[in-house]
């Protein structure tokens, strides 16, 4: 979202509290949902969980297409719509709801560069696994991206986006990179993050921050999604206060709704 | 000992080893571990071994592109700065690179390629004069289109209409991006303590380049220089690394005037005015020869003596 935009809609959101027909909108979860935007909704159901915000999972095939900037999950609060983690944050911070108002400012910018690790290499490997690893896009991109439409456009919608992505990769340098070589900075990410966690509940002391639920969101899905190999979870799996951090907010955050 | 690496970079300006990032990355991690590498300062991509700078020709005659996998290729080979650190300096190190990647990037990217003012009077002007012929002609230009499309990618799509919400977004993630950065690195004199470590490579080698050179739209210079402990952070690793550099340029220099920069950034424009003197010079005298223009000359080359006593017979004869 534009600075302008951000600031807008930081003053009206201002203006109202939470409503409880708040909606967040991603593609749909048995057919159509990949990896990446999986985690990323994932992600941002955890930080509204954390907050104590009630929100209802809409699915749609085009939440893609309806999203203000292209990327999933969005949030329909009241007459807004916000997507992406990063400006949702900053939403519900302006409503009066934030987690990570006890830290510091060297805790902060820790948090934002964690962030940031966490976008920079695991959404990216997520990605290059999904569009530019041949065999799962043959086997699981192509089909799930192109499946709510009827052919030829799915055909054409899901190489418009394979191109799109591997244009990405190719300028900030992964275009070279082999699967081995991603696999191995997914490695790197998760021993980082799993020196950065140790042995505490969360990431900053005994409270959740977004941090977490970036974490959260894209470790989730890394374990409980299909893909051609399972090489991707084992690699997350090695580390297990990784693994016992994902159970753990699991179970306080998202089994509620079960039982 | 096996020869050494060699490194291809870009040449250095303002008082800097290099003009690049990336290319200042790798230099400055080379200086902190002291590994040898045969530098070649070269200001043509397509010399380099892989078509792009900067480039690591290893012993072995492989390639590599990346700042990151040169990094790691001298780790390998036991020039390793990050040996100290703890596994959670080691965890904080690379996200803080991540941190720079995604927020100060893009706005440096835009800062010295897409800002038109900045690109037309300083960066454009620099590499066209540090590029042979006819190199200098496209060159720039291409490398424009590269970064824009770069920058595209890495923001999303719809930033080409609005220069100027586009230039308020991206300045702020980047002062947001030192910010964090100067509060991570406090008061010390490098960011794990006394010693050097690949971050601080990161840091100076995207931060020197807009703290030396003076651009007309300068305003991330201008936060830099609020941020004293970054400012002196890298003046600190120029003088202690790259002392030569430093005191050849006599510290940050303004944009290239065009009377200095004739003689003082380009020594070859002499010689090529020399040069395209004596060409011209000497196109006018073979023309003047050929045409008849200057008639003492061609009458001594044809040598009248033996020619008269033969005219003086033929009269007689007649």
């Amino acid at each position: 979202m534009s600075l302008a935009a951000e600031a807008f809609v930081s003053q009206m959101a201002a203006a109202e509290p939470w409503p409880e027909n708040a909606t967040l909108y991603q593609p749909l979860k048995e057919d159509q949902i990949l990896l990446s935007d999986h985690a990323s909704s994932i992600a941002v159901q955890a930080y509204l969980r954390m907050c104590s915000l009630p929100v209802q999972v809409v699915c749609r095939a085009n939440a893609e297409y309806m999203s203000p900037s292209g990327k999933i999950p969005f949030i329909n609060v009241g007459n807004q719509v916000v997507s992406e983690l990063g400006p949702i944050v900053q939403f519900t911070k302006a409503k009066g709801h934030s987690l990570s108002d006890s830290l510091d400012d060297v805790q902060r910018a820790e948090m934002k560069a964690y962030m940031e690790l966490v976008n920079n290499m695991l959404l990216t490997a997520e990605l290059y696994i999904q569009w530019c690893d041949d065999a799962t896009v043959a086997e699981i991109s192509h089909p799930r991206y192109s499946s709510p439409y009827s052919w030829p456009l799915g055909k054409i919608l899901a190489y418009q986006k394979q191109w799109e992505v591997r244009r990405k990769m190719n300028a900030i340098g992964w275009g070279g990179k082999t699967l081995e070589q991603v696999y191995e900075d997914v490695n790197q990410c998760c021993q980082a993050l799993s020196q950065r966690l140790g042995t505490q509940p969360y990431f900053f002391n005994k409270q959740p921050t977004e941090l977490d639920a970036l974490v959260f969101g894209h470790l989730f899905s890394i374990l409980t999604t299909r893909l051609t190999s399972n090489e991707l979870a084992e690699r997350v799996k090695s580390y297990s206060n990784l693994l016992s951090f994902c159970r753990r907010i699991e179970q306080t955050y998202f089994e509620d709704k079960s039982s | 000992m096996a020869a050494p690496d060699e490194l291809f970079c870009w040449e250095g300006d303002w008082g800097l080893p290099s003009v690049s990032s990336d290319c200042l990355v790798v230099l400055a991690y080379a200086q902190f571990t002291g590994a040898p590498l045969k530098l070649q300062k070269i200001c043509n991509p397509w010399r380099s071994p892989s078509g792009s700078l900067p480039a690591l020709r290893t012993n072995q005659k492989e390639t590599l592109s990346r700042p990151a996998d040169i990094i790691i290729h001298l780790r390998k080979q036991k020039f390793n700065a990050d040996y100290d650190l703890s596994a959670k300096e080691g965890a904080d190190s690379l996200a803080f690179i991540s941190l720079m990647e995604e927020k100060l990037v893009p706005a440096l990217i835009y800062t010295f390629w897409i800002e038109p003012k900045n690109y037309v009077d300083v960066t454009r002007p620099w590499f066209a004069e540090h590029m042979a012929f006819p190199l200098n002609f496209f060159l720039p230009g291409r490398m424009q289109r590269q970064q824009l499309e770069k920058l595209r990618l890495l923001r999303g799509v719809d930033n080409l209409e609005t220069g100027e919400e586009l230039e308020k977004e991206l300045f702020h993630d980047a002062t947001e991006c030192m910010n964090l950065l100067s509060q991570r690195l406090g008061s010390q004199k490098f960011f794990f303590g006394d010693s050097p470590s690949s971050l601080d490579a990161y840091v100076f080698g995207h931060l020197a380049p807009v703290l030396r050179c003076k651009l007309p739209n300068g305003k991330l210079q201008q936060h830099l220089k609020t941020l004293k402990n970054l400012t002196d952070f890298c003046s600190n690793i120029l003088l202690l690394y790259f002392p030569r550099d430093v005191r050849d340029s006599g510290g940050p220099k303004a944009a290239p005037q065009p009377d200095d920069a004739d003689f003082n950034d380009v020594p070859d424009k002499r010689r090529k005015q020399l040069l395209s003197a004596l060409v011209a010079l000497g196109a006018m005298l073979t023309y003047a020869l050929v045409s008849g223009m200057v008639p003492i000359l061609q009458g001594t080359l044809e040598e009248p003596p033996d020619l008269e006593p033969i005219r003086y017979q033929d009269h007689e004869e007649e």
